[in-house]
């Protein structure tokens, strides 16, 4: 008689992760299951307007429109329209730039099988450091102050992704909550910052939290629009530049392949030797980086000086990365469209733009966060999407050859 | 006198007995050598902390020795706090030592910012025990948040206000089911996206009724409940310290402490709770021996949601009265970290959500200190602080149920 | 045997999944009291037949009829109200349970209607456990109990809910040939009791000791029903595959020459900190396959970890080719001349997701020619795929297919492509054949000893003891942690088995 224990573990009934899952389905259906989310997305977001306003929601999808600045794109609008919708434009790529960036590092967690919900953090982290970085070293010639300011920034952010990816690196500790906390001390120090060591003294006198405006040197040039009227910053390269490098990085560099390997499956890739605790951290460091960037441009682009709004707004623009990055399914282009999708919701909602008679702005915020809750939760909910365009029929031969788990051991 | 296993091939042949009792009273002597240097003992010399602690970190170190690890650090830990805390604390002087430590006055607070952390972590062991991973808890807190108030409102009751907003929690963790559960979304993603939604529906129905003014100021509250018999229990000192701390507590304080033993005894000895602990540990044996999987799932589910609302109702239409965008502010992850540093157990999340509350209680008395005022802000980092510690520190290797966060998929 | 209409009746039984055709218009019967087995190779069908059974897949044709009705199954609810108990190959209980809990679980026993009576489940699970001659303790954790014992829970699930027609699946996976002997002599006596008993395996002796009917299935068709007297195995494995089939393995006799992998006193702990390798020492010669045959979860696990780089030994040492590299990681390890078949070719051996040429690379995407300082180039590995590929005749796809486009025997030609050509001097080979049909089997039996051949050493750790008989130079028998025996390739399954649980040769185990 035996006191042998356990028995061996039965096989795979291997979770794909989220990675894995995302990648299967854009491979599957291309740009049709997204742009199915987001048409779901916007039509229940429909109903709730018209619910709420008794209006029809087509006008205000139409106002919006007009108020994103696409309108610009239509070569028939002339005039003072057109020079309208090129400000509108403008403000929509401003925020794409943004909403671009921190998708990629939402993208590149995502891309190791972890969730990075600290963007809001990191992203604050950033703005912070940009904004003292353009402060201080007034005298310095503008490129290299510039080049400092987002390298430091960049840094700042990817040490604050870097304490999530460690602790999950060594201790295991769930990047989720982690992130989540890191991003509440962010708000709470930043706040503390900005009404205390970092208060701009005159403001000071009127109570008012905010920094001193960085130095001009260290502004980002504009090159379409008007400065004043804050106009587009080459920024915007910056974010283009970005997308070519997570592509670069992703496919064409062992540490891409290294973090591919793991997100999609951290087992067999720690068997074949390599390291996943230094992959977690890694892919948690270069995420907050991304972040980092994005309030390191928003800083030096536009806004020049960080008051209590721009530590709150964070939250929004950290969330919407999320959002695009899922809805990108993770790839460069998928992000840029969604940043894109976004951006234009955001700023054709926004209280300068969306006439009230037609929809109140305040409530528009709300609808779009609404929107965008749905289209993760539509997003997340593949089978959903491919229910309803019947790809499933279609592609139920194939999944049953890339899920495992879906695969019964006759 | 305690037989350890050696090797993975005792265990079938011994029973490892662990020295719990020790480490326990570990943790409490090094927290009650901390408790030595504050008021009203306020002992003035280092050693008179220094030493219990010392005995503290002692025991926490034979308690390792013998194998139990987490209890034992845990206990060396209690006694670093003790030794650290007591340092500062005789070095601080007493007046600034009185003005942070009413002890009955933190008592209360740390009930009262505890008790939405319960009524969301029970939820959330409801959810998890049966195999789904609830992220969205703080959405559901802050629909309970809202609707609770909107239904106080509405129905100029606070009864009607806690069971609308109740409804609605539960129907936004019907949501995240159905989106886990039957169309087996990863279930992070799908609860994130539900606390975007709730946001984004509590922040449009806000504006939209109450636009500028904001809630009204006679909201239908939940009430105290006044225990004046406290007051009256000899001696007096112990009494007014009772009546301060437990004399005028909120109902739904009452109602999360009492909570937590009936979800305990629900859990662990009703066939019910075998049966979704059973989902969560292996959901195919579950489904083989004819339990529905699904149907516990979504019961769960649902009750995860309708706890979590009734501690975001406590919030709304118990404690400040009124809403504000966003009011839950985190605490809907705070309880799931106190689940999971409480093991997935009614007491132990308990204990954890004890341990924020006074975070939460202690960081606007610190701003009370003179020459802190300014401080004030970094103090509300010491909650989040906390649960970060917590999560990294101590539970980075909590077990959780075998099955938590898979989909299941029936044939 | 009485003339009564068969306990049970399946007739035209068909299932499709996407892609396959599990059961193919499949007819079996079972009569009262008699223990009938269900034979075929991996992918035959078995498993899908008797979960439709079961009522954990519904039948796409077909019907189910029990003595003489017709029944609908729709659920495992309905099984067990109709009599039907089922023991998984992978059991269905929950570990950190009791075995009373495990056994009464959606039947529990009440006080009031509301509290759990657990002392009345332990008084169950005594009594049926006394009335049926096994010993169990009701109240020990079932992560805790061995093998053997939670397959007696999982009996007694069944007959706690009054099954009188009892389906084991592949019962004896998991099992030494004692305790194999153990549950025939249970079996027996279910039979004796009024039981009828489904047997699903693809061993052949066993079957033939135990069933007193076989039926053959092969890629979901019924081949045919014989009685158990004048079956042969030899006849039994042509219908299982359809073809003659070599049992075992052609191979010239070995010439082992110098000590390739050398382990001195290994001690390994496990996850829970645990002792599981209890000062572990062999070596493992060019030119020869030495085999690890033991009872799962006596350290087989750890001393591959170890021997791997996925986990650091606690003492003792470790040589390969001569250099120490005890301690070392994985990457260094497999750098140093180490090839390593993981036991779970989905889990640990491939990442799905990747094509073939990415997995291909998994070891040596970090050198040249695949990168220079960290840049990847991606068609270079496409180019040494395609050769790969084609030396070990992988179907199903090219350098740029998905892993998991592949079936189980291609994936698992993709694992061995990758340790082999790397040109190790140690291939260690975890459960290599496991979930394979024949014909993959056969393909990586050769595989094997051709690496053995061309002068590498090889460490097989199996389960099949079919496998290690066949393919060994040197059995070593681990158990509790130790290598207890060592033995030539022409040991008796007996002996092997006896050694495997920790009995000398001279001794008969106590029940």
């Amino acid at each position: 008689m035996t006191d042998a224990p356990q028995p061996s573990p039965k096989p795979a009934e291997a979770l794909p992760s989220v990675a894995a899952r995302l990648a299967f389905y854009q491979r599957a259906s291309g740009i049709v299951t997204p742009l199915l989310t987001a048409v779901l997305a916007f039509f229940i977001g429909g109903l709730v307007v018209l619910a709420t306003t008794h209006k029809n929601p087509l006008n205000t999808y139409k106002e919006i429109f007009n108020g994103t600045g696409l309108n610009w794109l239509f070569p028939w609008i002339h005039g003072t329209e057109r020079a309208s919708a090129a400000l509108n434009l403008q403000q929509t790529l401003i925020y794409a730039t943004t909403l671009a960036l921190t998708g990629l590092a939402v993208a590149f967690a995502f891309r190791c099988g972890l969730f990075n919900i600290g963007g809001q953090g990191q992203y604050i982290v950033g703005s912070l450091v940009a904004v003292q970085m353009g402060i201080w070293f007034a005298s310095m010639s503008p490129v290299p102050h510039v080049l400092l300011a987002i390298v430091a920034a960049s840094l700042a952010g990817a040490v604050w992704g870097g304490i999530a990816g460690f602790l999950r690196a060594s201790v295991g500790a769930h990047e989720v909550i982690t992130t989540i906390m890191l991003n509440w001390i962010a708000v709470w120090a930043g706040l503390y910052l900005i009404q205390g060591p970092l208060q701009d003294p005159r403001a000071a006198l009127v109570q008012v939290s905010v920094t001193k405006e960085v130095s001009p040197h260290s502004k980002l040039p504009v090159w379409w629009g008007n400065s004043a009227l804050q106009g587009l910053h080459i920024g915007f390269f910056v974010a283009l530049a970005a997308l070519v490098v997570y592509w670069l990085v992703v496919s064409r560099t062992t540490l891409g392949y290294e973090v591919r390997a793991v997100g999609f499956n951290a087992e067999a890739a720690r068997y074949g030797g390599i390291s996943v605790a230094r992959n977690y951290f890694l892919a948690m460091a270069i995420s907050g980086l991304f972040a980092g960037l994005a309030g390191a441009i928003d800083i030096l682009g536009w806004q020049f000086r960080i008051d209590q709004t721009g530590i709150t707004v964070a939250s929004q623009i950290a969330f919407l990365g999320i959002a695009v990055a899922l809805l990108g399914r993770n790839t460069p282009i998928g992000v840029f469209l969604a940043a894109m999708l976004f951006a234009a919701l955001t700023t054709g909602t926004s209280t300068r733009n969306l006439d009230p008679s037609v929809f109140r702005p305040e409530l528009a915020g709300n609808l779009t966060r609404i929107i965008q809750g749905l289209v993760v939760l539509f997003v997340g909910a593949d089978l959903l999407i491919l229910y309803i365009w019947r790809l499933r029929r279609k592609l139920k031969l194939d999944r049953s050859k890339v899920l495992p788990q879906e695969v019964p051991q006759a | 006198m305690i037989a350890r296993a050696d090797t993975l091939y005792d265990l079938g042949r011994s029973r490892v007995a662990t020295p719990r009792a020790a480490a326990a009273l570990g943790i409490f002597l090094g927290l009650f050598a901390f408790w030595l240097a504050l008021p009203p003992v306020a002992a003035r010399s280092v050693v008179v902390p220094g030493v219990v602690a010392g005995a503290a970190v002692a025991i926490g170190l034979w308690v390792v020795s013998r194998g139990d690890l987490r209890p034992g650090w845990g206990a060396v830990a209690a006694g670093v706090v003790g030794i650290l805390g007591g340092a500062f604390a005789t070095r601080a002087t007493t007046s600034h030592l009185d003005v942070v430590i009413t002890w009955s006055a933190l008592v209360a607070a740390t009930l009262r910012y505890a008790t939405p952390l319960t009524f969301a972590a029970i939820g959330g062991m409801f959810s998890e025990r049966s195999g789904v991973v609830n992220i969205g808890l703080e959405g559901m807190m802050l629909m309970g948040a809202f609707f609770g108030a909107w239904g106080a409102d509405v129905t100029n009751s606070w009864v009607g206000g806690l069971l609308i907003g109740m409804a609605f929690g539960a129907g936004l963790a019907f949501v995240h089911a159905v989106f886990s559960i039957h169309l087996r979304a990863d279930q992070i993603v799908s609860g994130t996206a539900v606390n975007f939604l709730a946001l984004g529906i509590t922040g449009y129905f806000f504006n939209d009724i109450y636009g500028n003014n904001g809630t009204p100021d006679d909201l239908a509250g939940i009430p105290d409940v006044r225990l004046a018999f406290l007051g009256h229990i000899p001696p007096h000192g112990l009494g007014s310290f009772l009546d301060d701390s437990f004399g005028q507590l909120n109902l739904m304080v009452w109602l999360s402490l009492a909570l937590i033993p009936l979800s305990y005894v629900v859990m662990f000895k009703t066939p019910v709770g075998l049966r979704i602990r059973s989902v969560g540990e292996h959901p195919r044996a579950a489904d083989t021996v004819g339990i529905s999987v699904y149907g516990i799932r979504y019961a769960c589910v649902t009750l995860s949601g309708a706890l979590a609302a009734m501690g975001g109702a406590f919030l709304s239409i118990g404690f400040v009265h009124s809403f504000a965008e966003n009011m839950t502010a985190g605490r809907g992850f705070i309880a799931l970290a106190a689940l999971i540093f409480g093991r997935w157990r009614p007491f132990g999340a308990f204990g954890a959500a004890l341990l924020f509350g006074f975070a939460s209680a202690v960081a606007p008395r610190l701003e009370l200190v003179s020459g802190w005022a300014n401080y004030g802000t970094l103090f509300q980092i010491l909650p989040y602080a906390l649960t970060l510690i917590a999560v990294a520190g101590v539970i980075g290797r909590s077990i959780p149920p075998a099955a938590v966060g898979r989909p299941y998929a029936k044939q | 045997m009485a003339e009564e209409p068969p306990a049970l009746e399946l007739r035209g039984i068909t299932k499709r999944f996407p892609g396959v055709l599990a059961n193919d218009h499949v007819d079996f019967d079972l009569r009262r009291r008699e223990v009938h087995a269900l034979l075929g190779e991996n992918g035959a069908g078995k498993s899908t037949l008797m979960n439709i059974l079961y009522g954990l897949y519904h039948p796409d044709e077909g019907e189910i009829r029990m003595r003489g009705k017709r029944v609908a199954l729709s659920s495992p609810k309905d099984a067990i109200e109709h009599g039907i108990g089922m023991v998984h190959q992978h059991f269905m209980l929950i570990p950190v349970m009791t075995v009373a809990e495990n056994i009464v679980l959606a039947s529990e026993p009440t006080t009031g209607g509301v509290f759990l009576d657990y002392d009345a489940a332990k008084k169950r699970v005594a009594d049926m456990a006394r009335t049926f001659k096994f010993a169990i303790d009701p109240d020990a954790r079932v992560e805790n109990i061995s093998v053997g014992q939670q397959q007696r829970v999982e009996i007694l699930k069944a007959l706690y809910r009054n099954a009188e027609i009892l389906i084991l699946d592949e019962p004896t996976a998991v099992l030494t040939p004692q305790e194999a002997h153990e549950l025939f002599e249970i079996l027996n006596n279910l039979r004796t009791e009024g039981l009828s008993i489904i047997f699903i395996s693809h061993k052949l002796n066993e079957v033939l000791e135990i069933a007193d009917r076989i039926t053959v299935l092969r890629r979901g068709k019924k081949i045919e029903t014989l009685p158990r007297e004048g079956a042969t195995e030899k006849e039994l494995a042509r219908l299982m595959v359809g073809r003659e089939v070599l049992l075992r393995v052609d191979k010239a006799p070995a010439h082992p020459a110098q000590p390739l992998l050398s382990v001195e006193d290994l001690h390994v702990l496990d996850d829970r900190g645990l002792e599981a390798v209890r000062g572990v020492s062999f070596e493992v010669r060019a030119g020869e396959i030495v085999a690890v045959a033991g009872v799962d979860g006596n350290g087989q696990t750890e001393l591959i970890d170890a021997l791997a780089g996925l986990r650091h030994p606690l003492s003792g040492r470790i040589a390969l080719g001569g250099e120490d590299v005890t301690g070392e990681n994985a990457r260094h390890v497999l750098d140093h001349g180490l090839g390593h078949i993981p036991e779970d070719r989905q889990r640990r051996g491939l990442v799905l997701e990747f094509t073939l040429a990415e997995n291909l690379a998994l070891h040596d995407f970090r050198k040249e020619p695949n990168s220079r300082f960290g840049w990847l180039f991606p068609n270079r590995l496409v180019r040494w795929a395609r050769r790969l590929l084609e030396q070990f005749d992988v179907r199903g796809g090219g350098p740029q297919t998905r892993a998991a486009a592949l079936s189980g025997g291609n994936q698992q030609k993709v694992v061995l492509a990758r340790e082999i050509a790397r040109e190790p001097s140690v291939l260690l080979a975890a459960q290599p054949t496991r979930g394979l049909d024949v014909g993959a089997i056969e393909f990586v039996h050769r595989r094997l000893v051709e690496a053995r051949d061309s002068g590498k050493g090889v460490l097989l750790v199996s389960l099949e003891l079919e496998e290690v008989l066949s393919l060994a130079d040197r059995i070593l028998v681990i158990y509790e942690g130790r290598i207890v025996e060592e033995y030539p390739p022409d040991v008796t399954e007996e002996e092997l088995g006896i050694a495997m649980t920790g009995g000398h040769r001279e001794e008969v185990p106590a029940a």
